[in-house]
């Protein structure tokens, strides 16, 4: 019976990397910008954070991330408080923010320069990962030689090089057109799976978010209003956006975020 | 059309140029008020040739030299310090404002009381006048850096200084060396004016000692060669800032 309850508690630890319990946070301002969040991530699952502009979803990524921190309720990091980010974390913000003084290689790097000497490894890990992201031909250009789902490619290699074990992403392909940020989504899933990452998404774009998730959590006025499981097949192809069950999702979705179904 | 323009600009000079020698040719002008470009040429020329011209000319670019090094120097880690540190800022700031205002120049006479004639006074006036783009620059730069770019160092768990090396920096690297351009056309002037009061050597001391002997040739050739010395530090500074720091 005790090593019965010894085992559940340590499998219900290993189920949340992360998990939000009863967390607000407000600006400087004083009005609550999120309000009695709660939220939890296991290994490997892909949440995404859904709302109109202006509901809290970014201001909830980046305390989620250890940027910011709640003023009441805590955020717990692999069952400890977090209070600043970690190096298990990655974060891709939603402009590339690419370092323009350096070249492609050297921002991929960067995480890793910080904190030590680069060594042969790193070298061939950036290359690697680079070249997985469709820009093995690019090593050496500067950002600023890159079209924007290039840059954000560049941004997204960035944030794995450390092999982290979740990746926040704010809006990632917001500003790429139609067809960039599908193959972008494509290739966002395949190396996800391939590295075990757990992902916290955040978009406004409802389609995205059913593509994308294992769960979908819709934010309004600083509240999660519902979580969604979106239970479509993995992986998932192009041709599932056109589905019946995806337009459910969608559909579902919408309602939920206020607007007409 | 870039070359179409540049060959535009240089027949704006020669007209320039001929205009100014055929009317003070036709007019029959004393060289003594206004002398004819070809009279100048050849003030030029001779005394760059007898080794005139070289001593005051060396003694010159050591005084920007060293202005521009320890002015620009001093504006830059100034700039960085107050950039950084908003209570320093607050704390400063008015008094470097308050030490620009006071017209640096009339601080010559002064500076020849403390720092004797010759070199020294001169170097401080050049410091002094350099000092200030690039400080104003550095700071404005260091405030300007982009919040996600901020925000992605404390993600990746930059410190401070980690923070200002590799991100602040070179992000705020083509407005310093804007100070700097500022800063250098700027030096030439102080290290003039500061010939002009106190020292006997240097091209500021030679156009006083032109118009004393009523040189006024020589006064022009020393003002053809201070303009091609200032626009040549700020091509050197410009090739610098494109051969190393733009992206």
């Amino acid at each position: 019976m005790n090593s019965d309850s010894v085992t559940t508690e340590q499998e219900t630890k290993a189920l949340h990397l992360l998990r939000l319990r009863e967390v607000s946070f407000s600006y400087l301002d004083g009005v609550e910008t999120l309000q009695n969040i709660h939220l939890d991530l296991a290994p490997g699952e892909f949440h995404c954070l859904i709302g109109r502009s202006g509901c809290g979803k970014t201001s909830l990524l980046k305390l989620a991330a250890g940027l910011l921190l709640p003023k009441n309720g805590e955020v717990v990091w692999n069952n400890k408080p977090l209070d600043a980010p970690q190096s298990e974390m990655g974060f891709v913000f939603q402009s590339p923010t690419l370092l323009e003084w350096l070249d492609v290689l050297d921002n991929v790097l960067l995480p890793v320069a910080l904190h030590r000497k680069i060594t042969t490894p790193d070298l061939d890990k950036a290359k690697d990962l680079l070249q997985s992201v469709g820009l093995g031909n690019k090593l050496h250009n500067k950002p600023t030689e890159l079209s924007g789902g290039q840059q954000s490619r560049v941004a997204i290699a960035r944030a794995l090089i450390t092999g982290p074990r979740i990746l926040f992403m704010d809006e990632p392909f917001a500003s790429l057109d139609a067809i960039t940020r599908e193959e972008l989504q494509r290739d966002l899933m395949t190396i996800c799976a391939q590295h075990k990452t757990s992902i916290l998404f955040v978009t406004h774009d409802i389609g995205e978010a059913v593509y994308l998730g294992d769960q979908v959590s819709v934010m309004v006025e600083g509240k999660i209003h519902h979580t969604l499981k979106i239970d479509l097949p993995q992986p998932r192809h192009n041709a599932i956006r056109h589905s019946p069950e995806f337009n459910h999702y969608s559909a579902s979705l919408r309602h939920a975020m206020g607007g007409a179904a | 059309m870039k070359s179409k323009s540049y060959v535009w600009t240089c027949c704006i000079g020669v007209v320039f140029l001929l205009s100014w020698e055929i009317l003070v040719r036709y007019l029959g002008t004393s060289a003594l008020v206004m002398p004819a470009p070809t009279q100048i040429a050849d003030v030029l020329l001779k005394s760059l040739h007898n080794g005139y011209l070289w001593p005051h000319i060396w003694q010159t670019l050591v005084e920007v030299f060293w202005g521009i090094l320890l002015g620009g120097l001093m504006g830059c880690i100034g700039g960085i310090a107050l950039g950084e540190s908003s209570r320093l800022r607050n704390l400063l700031m008015p008094y470097v404002v308050l030490s620009q205002v006071v017209p640096k120049l009339a601080l010559a006479p002064l500076f020849i009381v403390w720092f004797g004639f010759g070199v020294l006074p001169t170097i401080v006036m050049t410091a002094l006048i350099c000092f200030f783009p690039l400080l104003e620059n550095t700071v404005t730069s260091m405030q300007q850096v982009d919040p996600q770019k901020l925000e992605l160092f404390r993600m990746l768990r930059a410190n401070r200084w980690q923070t200002l090396w590799r991100l602040k920096i070179p992000s705020g690297l083509p407005s310093i060396m804007a100070g700097l351009r500022v800063a250098v056309v700027l030096a030439w002037v102080g290290a003039v004016v500061g010939e002009f009061i106190g020292s006997s050597k240097g091209l500021g001391a030679l156009i006083i000692a032109a118009q004393g002997s009523m040189d006024t040739p020589l006064m022009f050739a020393v003002l053809v060669v201070i303009t091609v010395l200032g626009i040549s530090s700020y091509w050197t500074v410009q090739t610098i800032e494109q051969r190393f720091f733009k992206s």
